[in-house]
């Protein structure tokens, strides 16, 4: 493949002089391409969080079923086109242990890390979309992309760790500005420069592979066998970087839309209606050009201050005020409210369905984790905090089902997201939400 | 290929022969043993600081005839597995070279820190290489890093980065994710391992880590080829309180306690258990082990039947008795009318060997016949009916009553009154390892008849397998192929019959043993027909 | 040896069997799952917290529910012009608001905290400068707790068993506040659980005897705080068997008892000291029942135990316990509670504990209920303490600062300025809020607040009141039996 080497020798460091010997750059770059033409397609799987504060009304989204064919539940309605392609997780714990259950916010950081936080507002690791995007997003222009709906750049629950997160865009022109704006490079027309970091650790196994004269060496046969594999497994990563090396394929025929115009982007639920999709549509355009392999989505804050106008209270003043109706034994409001976050998720996980991607759409070849801060919210419970992990993540997730975690901790899904994201990790989460138990069945 | 053609541009001379004299043409590799998670992380630990994290998926295990630690010898390394394996050494060379670790890792400061400097690469993977490959590098092995890094830091313009780059590829090197280990001819057909390999089979086995300078050290002058130089470093890693490390270890692995890993308990009827219960229960049997044959000298039959232990927080509430606070662990001695005894009553045992929902004589019995009597039990035909032992609605209440109904039928009954016994004697325990005495309102017959003696409850049992010859046999048999990566059934018991005499005359000492092995001539000796042991499942 | 060993042991039979009593020393413990008001509800299991029945004839109390009722609450105030109501309402310009729900909330919070009988009274360090907005009380003959005086004709209610002379007049006067009427959905009821069980605090109980755990003449019966969390089991149950350490702190209470088939009755004590119910940090401390009593009953198989505690509590205590966990306001609005009317209520059932001097009652008569399960109970090895973060200590110490000043006013019936810095005396939390609301200088101006600031924006007390207001009358209606006025 012609690739200007100049560029990406001056490209590779920043700043930095690049004097490289010519027989280096041909190891990096040629030879593998041959090898990795016969992996044909490499649509890559990209991973996506919703953020939805204050949680669902337990009696009326849980379903009874558990596994596949459970029925729909009024508050899973919304989210009835995509049943097939989801999964939702009832029951999940939260265990605090020695840390305090801090209000609207030990719920939605510990399912971020898989730790109880011991500082409110705080994380105590990374998230797990960053974690996620040390592994898949190298080489992509963006590590990750966050937008807020209700327009406040705090709202986005992804973090290196410690008080700091990453600042989500507040509206769709300054997210559009960001992903589209001055240095958008369309992967399908304009330059795409392979990640430097690759090269080195591709040249690095193959320091490893000039080995094995040596180390097969007065071994018997058996043995001569066994290295044989582990040299096969060394040429298998070294194959698999070198397609990283090479320009994604842009598979989804999507076009770039002009900028979006100025709008309103504040709690007003009509707002947040109009401003989620759109967001959700320039985050999926990223996606399918590969701009980014990760992408959240927050609709508010953790104690939702979303409010239908007219309505005095709001949705979090709601969950503590308004009483339970005595004939229905619910919160009216706050289950209409409910509805409304699931309405949101759905019009996002649309707009993800509606990309053709080779022989699926990008909802098929991503992984979208949405999750709340509450279970009920009225009084800041946080067992059995809703969670769904939607989309087939490139056919490695089994869809279709209703886990009914019977007081599992939170960090079994999160577990799973990394695993069905291709992640070598054997444990997540901290003290009684340390896990090594993924839910095996849901990987495929 | 044409990379390779390139890679010869700097890595100068790879192919070139080897200048010490071990790894000349008429060696022979005699045993090659994929190091495990927990070796790998102890060395990366004892070699670069506890504050180097290793965080990473290792490739499942298997157990071959009894032990994990016989299949690292026929296990290779998968894709998937390699992929992991190069994320931990990338991770962990960076980590080793950061800003916060270099002062106190790299043993040189570099003329430039963003030139490269390769007399100060050179040094840094001298002294790395030896530790990571347990011997020294040859000249060309310590050229081809030095060039390897020296290309690195020209295309970084940073020092360090090169040092990471060649850190990270004998991290993922088989020299260091393999223990290989060489023999010489030593006239005739006997074979004699080399120092460097003698060093590293010791303390693997020893201190379950990579050797330390003084072992290493005592191979380089030959000292471990001599008895006095030997025993002198056996006494040494035996007096150290590392011992107790490498006895865990092995104890984990005879044990089987790696298995916990994949129990789960069925929270509507045992919500008491928890991972925290499984780990608290691993914990417990290892302790108490480790006390009473390191730490106290005791006689290893005796793990039969104590009823001294070690208990925390959570244990306290499956044994149902008090917590002190005391700290974290506390010393427990378990009443006689308890019905505890010894290991195989502990909530370890008894939980691994049961069901999700109910206790399991059968799966007891065949894993206690295995794990101390070094006696496995057939499989079962594939066309049996399980129905009688699964229905609790009939006239069977107890788990004892369906066993019986099932285990009467001809094809069952020769494995069935093999094993079930040791599993019936321990009804008294639920699968949580909790005690009860009726089952579903019926109360619960613990006695049982096995090779014509009759006991009764987890005393009984626990007294059986104490006076049974067979169980510290088994244990010793056990020690030696975990030690040599072989498998226990090959073990033919007159390879250590002097150190297991002086196994039985000290009372069965397990220091006795382990000394017994290590310094018995054909420890570091070797047949030149090697068989390869096979993967059985 | 324990007497879980002995049941357990093959000697099983010969214990359980022997008759009469083992002699022998014996010991249960057990953790508390639940712990509330023991306010017994009327209504159906599983439907309303706030619907009528049995208890309450028109249902829970309904405080700041709505607009209607803000009006309602607003309108007692003689001085507050028809205006300056709908203004607080519905504050104008809202929709232009970033945050519309909190501007309304804190709006319509600083309005609920000023309703004296004149302006600039804080209602609720001062409630009885305030008009008695009501407060439905239980029509029930029938209470959980205890015969506190020994009088069967005094109390008013008969215990589910028959027993006549319950006094529990906190459950009379409190009964229907809709946040503790139904255990099973009352909000503060349901997170004080929550909390509790999360690990906020653990109360722990230890009875012990010579004879037999079900039968004992002289048996013994302690009640404290643990320093160890509830352990929950994967379902989310408290799980039983576990150890946790009884601290003999100011809350730790040791007392005689007899036990007849099960049934544990403790002697009654001058002063019973036990943790009290809380969902935050700074509720935490002493209940101190006078004339307290204990009763429990153990199920036949140890593995539960259910009862109460009780006596005569200072009712100022409770109005303070309650009313300040957070703000009167945030809580009053939020959970439909009026501490002004909680404060009346009180009064007019206050029913023991009399000051010689005064000759009015300054107790109430009430009990905890409790639910618990099995659990080893332990002396520290070590000395322990309670938990307390060292962030709860400032909180707790505003929270002591509010309610003495609260209790000073109260008892001296001159009115008090809010102590600034404490949760009660927030300020200007709502001045910041309503920021980018339009009509902002409006409520500056119209509103009293805790404090001012001055020049440099700083916050400063107010100026203390040349003469201060004493000996206030109110002349407002009041509600005694029936429900709200609405």
């Amino acid at each position: 493949m012609a690739l200007p080497r100049r560029t990406i020798l001056r490209g590779m460091f920043q700043g930095a002089t690049a004097v490289m010997a010519v027989p280096f750059l041909d190891c990096f770059l040629d030879g593998k391409g041959q090898a990795l033409a016969a992996t044909g397609q490499r649509i890559p799987t990209r991973f996506s969080t919703f953020f939805y504060g204050l949680g669902l009304t337990t009696s009326l989204w849980v379903p009874k079923k558990a596994g596949l064919d459970y029925e729909t539940t009024v508050q899973l309605k919304p989210l009835e086109p995509f049943k097939k392609k989801m999964n939702v997780f009832s029951g999940m714990r939260v265990m605090v242990d020695d840390n305090p259950n801090f209000q609207h916010w030990s719920g939605n950081a510990a399912i971020a890390t898989g730790i109880a936080p011991t500082k409110v507002s705080q994380f105590d690791s990374k998230t797990i979309d960053q974690t996620i995007a040390d592994t898949i997003s190298r080489g992509t222009r963006f590590k990750s992309v966050a937008a807020a709906a209700s327009g406040d750049p705090k709202h986005c629950y992804s973090s290196l760790g410690g008080a700091n997160t990453l600042p989500a865009e507040p509206s769709p022109l300054s997210l559009y500005t960001r992903l589209f704006g001055p240095g958008f490079q369309d992967p399908s027309s304009g330059a795409w420069k392979p990640d430097p970091q690759v090269m080195l650790q591709q040249s690095v196994l193959s320091a490893v592979t000039d080995e094995r004269k040596d180390f097969m060496r007065n071994l018997g046969a058996g043995d001569r066998a066994r290295m044989d594999q582990y040299f096969t497994s060394v040429r298998d990563t070294e194959l698999q970087m070198a397609a990283e090396l090479q320009r994604p394929d842009v598979v989804a025929k999507v076009a770039i839309p002009a900028a979006p115009g100025e709008m309103p982007v504040n709690y007003a639920l009509p707002n947040v209606r109009a401003v989620t999709p759109l967001m959700a549509r320039l985050g999926a355009l990223a996606l399918a050009t590969d701009q980014t392999r990760v992408f959240n989505l927050a609709i508010s804050e953790p104690g939702s201050n979303i409010f239908v106008p007219g309505d005095p209270l709001g949705y979090h003043v709601t969950t503590h005020m308004e009483a339970i109706d005595p004939v229905l034994g619910y919160q009216p409001h706050v289950a209409q409210y409910n509805i409304y976050s699931m309405e949101l998720l759905a019009s996002v996980l649309q707009e993800l369905d509606a990309i053709p991607e080779g022989d699926g759409t990008l909802l098929d070849h991503s992984l979208v984790f949405a999750y709340s801060d509450q279970s009920y919210a009225k009084i800041h419970a946080v067992d059995g905090i809703p969670i769904m992990l939607a989309g087939g993540a490139s056919g490695r997730m089994k869809t279709g089902y209703h886990i009914a975690g019977g007081g599992n901790a939170v960090s079994r899904v999160g577990l799973t997201a990394m695993k069905a994201m291709g992640l070598s990790v054997d444990s997540w989460g901290k003290g009684s939400m340390e896990t090594r138990n993924a839910y095996t069945e849901l990987l495929a | 290929m044409r990379n390779k053609a390139a890679l010869a541009v700097f890595l100068v001379g790879i192919m070139c022969g080897s200048a010490l004299g071990w790894a000349a043409g008429s060696d022979q590799v005699v045993k090659l043993r994929r190091l495990s998670e927990q070796e790998y992380r102890n060395s990366v630990g004892d070699i670069f600081g506890k504050d180097i994290a290793v965080q990473g998926m290792f490739e499942p295990q298997i157990r071959i005839s009894g032990l994990v630690a016989t299949s690292t010898a026929v296990l290779s390394v998968t894709p998937a597995g390699f992929e992991s394996f190069s994320k931990m050494a990338d991770s962990i060379g960076l980590q080793v070279t950061d800003a916060a670790h270099r002062g106190r890792l790299v043993p040189c400061a570099p003329k430039s820190a963003n030139a490269p400097d390769d007399t100060c690469a050179a040094e840094f993977f001298s002294r790395y290489g030896r530790m990571l490959f347990r011997r020294p590098l040859t000249a060309d092995e310590r050229q081809a890093r030095v060039n390897l890094a020296h290309t690195m830091t020209r295309s970084s313009g940073d020092f360090y980065g090169g040092l990471r780059y060649g850190l990270a590829q004998m991290l993922q090197s088989p020299n260091f994710l393999f223990r290989k280990e060489s023999a010489i001819q030593a006239g005739g057909k006997a074979l004699k391992l080399e120092p460097y390999s003698r060093a590293a089979r010791l303390s693997y086995l020893m201190w379950d880590t990579t050797p330390d300078a003084e072992l290493m050290q005592a191979a380089q002058t030959g000292e471990l080829n001599t008895a006095a130089g030997l025993d002198s470093q056996v006494e040494r890693l035996m007096a150290s309180r590392r011992a107790e490390a490498g006895m865990r270890a092995f104890f984990a692995d005879m044990l089987e306690l790696d298995t916990f890993d994949t129990v789960s308990k069925d929270s509507l009827i045992f919500p008491k258990w928890s991972a925290a219960m499984a780990s608290s229960a691993r914990e417990e049997t290892l302790r108490g082990a480790i006390d009473l044959t390191l730490r106290q000298n005791g006689d290893v039959r005796d793990l039969m039947t104590t009823r001294k232990t070690f208990i925390n927080r959570n244990l306290a509430a499956i044994y149902d008795v008090d917590f002190s606070f005391d700290g974290e662990w506390m010393p427990h001695e378990f009443p006689l009318a308890s019905g505890r005894s010894g290991l195989v009553t502990q909530v370890s045992m008894l939980s691994m060997f049961s069901h999700p929902g109910q206790s399991s004589p059968t799966k007891r019995g065949v894993a206690l016949m295995d794990i101390f009597l070094c006696e496995p039990t057939p499989t079962p035909p594939a066309n049996v009916d399980f129905s009688a032992i699964n229905d609790t609605s009939g006239p069977l209440k107890t788990v004892r009553e369906r066993l019986m109904a099932h285990a009467t039928t001809p094809a069952c009954a020769s494995c069935h009154t093999h094993s079930d016994p040791i599993g019936l004697s321990l009804e008294g325990f639920d699968t949580i390892g909790g005690r009860r005495l009726t089952e579903n309102g019926r109360p619960i017959d613990l006695s049982a008849t096995l090779q014509g003696k009759t006991f009764r409850d987890g005393p009984g049992l626990g007294r059986y397998l104490h006076d049974n010859p067979k169980f510290p046999a088994c244990m010793a048999r056990k020690l030696y192929a975990y030690a040599k990566g072989v498998d226990t059934e090959e073990v033919d018991a007159s390879t250590f019959k002097t150190a297991y005499q002086a196994f039985a005359d000290s009372g069965y000492r397990l220091r006795t043993l382990i000394k017994g092995l290590v310094e018995s001539p054909e420890f570091f000796d070797t047949q030149v027909a090697i068989k390869q042991v096979s993967a059985r499942q | 040896m324990r007497l879980r060993y002995c049941l357990l042991a093959s000697t099983i039979v010969a214990c359980a069997l022997a008759q009469p009593a083992v002699s022998a020393p014996w010991t249960r413990g057990f953790v508390v799952r639940d712990y509330g008001f023991a306010f017994r509800y009327g209504g159906r299991p599983g439907v309303a917290e706030t619907a009528p029945a049995a208890d309450c004839a028109r249902g829970s109390a309904t405080h700041f529910n709505d607009e209607a009722e803000m009006r309602t609450a607003l309108s007692r105030q003689p001085w507050r012009s028809s205006r300056e109501i709908e203004a607080i309402i519905a504050p104008p310009g809202i929709e232009k608001a970033r945050l519309p729900t909190y501007v309304r909330f804190y709006v319509w919070g600083r309005a609920v905290s000023y309703r004296g009988w004149r302006k600039g009274i804080e209602t609720y360090v001062n409630p009885f400068a305030a008009h008695d907005p009501g407060q439905p009380q239980v029509v029930s003959r029938i209470s959980d707790g205890f015969d506190l005086d020994g009088n069967p004709k005094t109390g008013g209610f008969t215990s589910a068993e028959g027993v006549r002379g319950i006094d529990n007049a906190l459950y009379r006067a409190w009964g229907c506040d809709a946040p503790f009427r139904n255990p099973a959905s009352g909000t503060l009821d349901l997170r004080e659980n929550t909390q509790m069980q999360e690990g906020l605090y653990t109360v722990v109980i230890r009875i012990s005897g010579n004879q037999d755990p079900r039968n004992d003449s002289d048996a013994t019966v302690e009640i404290g705080y643990s320093p160890d969390k509830i352990v929950r089991d994967a379902r989310a149950n408290v799980a039983p068997d576990y150890s946790y350490r009884i601290v003999k702190s100011e809350q730790y209470t040791r007392l005689k008892a007899k036990i007849r088939n099960g049934v544990v009755e403790t002697e009654q004590v001058d002063r019973l000291h036990v943790p009290r119910i809380g969902w935050f940090p700074d509720q935490m401390g002493d209940a101190d029942f006078h004339k307290g009593r204990l009763s429990l009953t153990i199920a036949a198989d140890g593995r539960a135990a259910s009862g109460f505690v009780g006596g005569y509590r200072k009712w100022l205590d409770l109005l303070a316990e309650n009313t300040f966990a957070q703000t009167g306001a945030e809580q009053g609005i939020r959970d439909h509670e009026d501490a002004v009317g909680l404060y009346y209520a009180l009064k007019r059932n206050a029913d023991g504990m009399t000051d010689p001097k005064t000759g009015h009652n300054t107790g109430i008569s009430m009990a905890y209920r409790i639910a618990a399960v099995p659990a080893h109970v332990v002396d520290p090895a070590k000395p322990a303490q309670v938990r307390r973060l060292p962030a709860d200590e400032e909180r707790n110490k505003g929270f002591e600062t509010v309610k003495a000043a609260m209790i000073r006013a109260v008892t001296t019936r001159t009115v008090q300025d809010v102590p600034l810095g404490t949760g009660e005396g927030q300020f200007p939390a709502m001045e910041k809020t309503i920021a980018d609301l339009p009509s902002r200088d409006f409520f500056l101006k119209t509103f009293d607040a805790p404090g001012r600031l001055d020049d440099q924006g700083n916050v400063v007390p107010l100026a203390p009141d040349a003469k201060p207001d004493r000996q206030v009358n109110i002349n407002g209606p009041a509600t005694v039996a029936s429900g709200n006025a609405r």
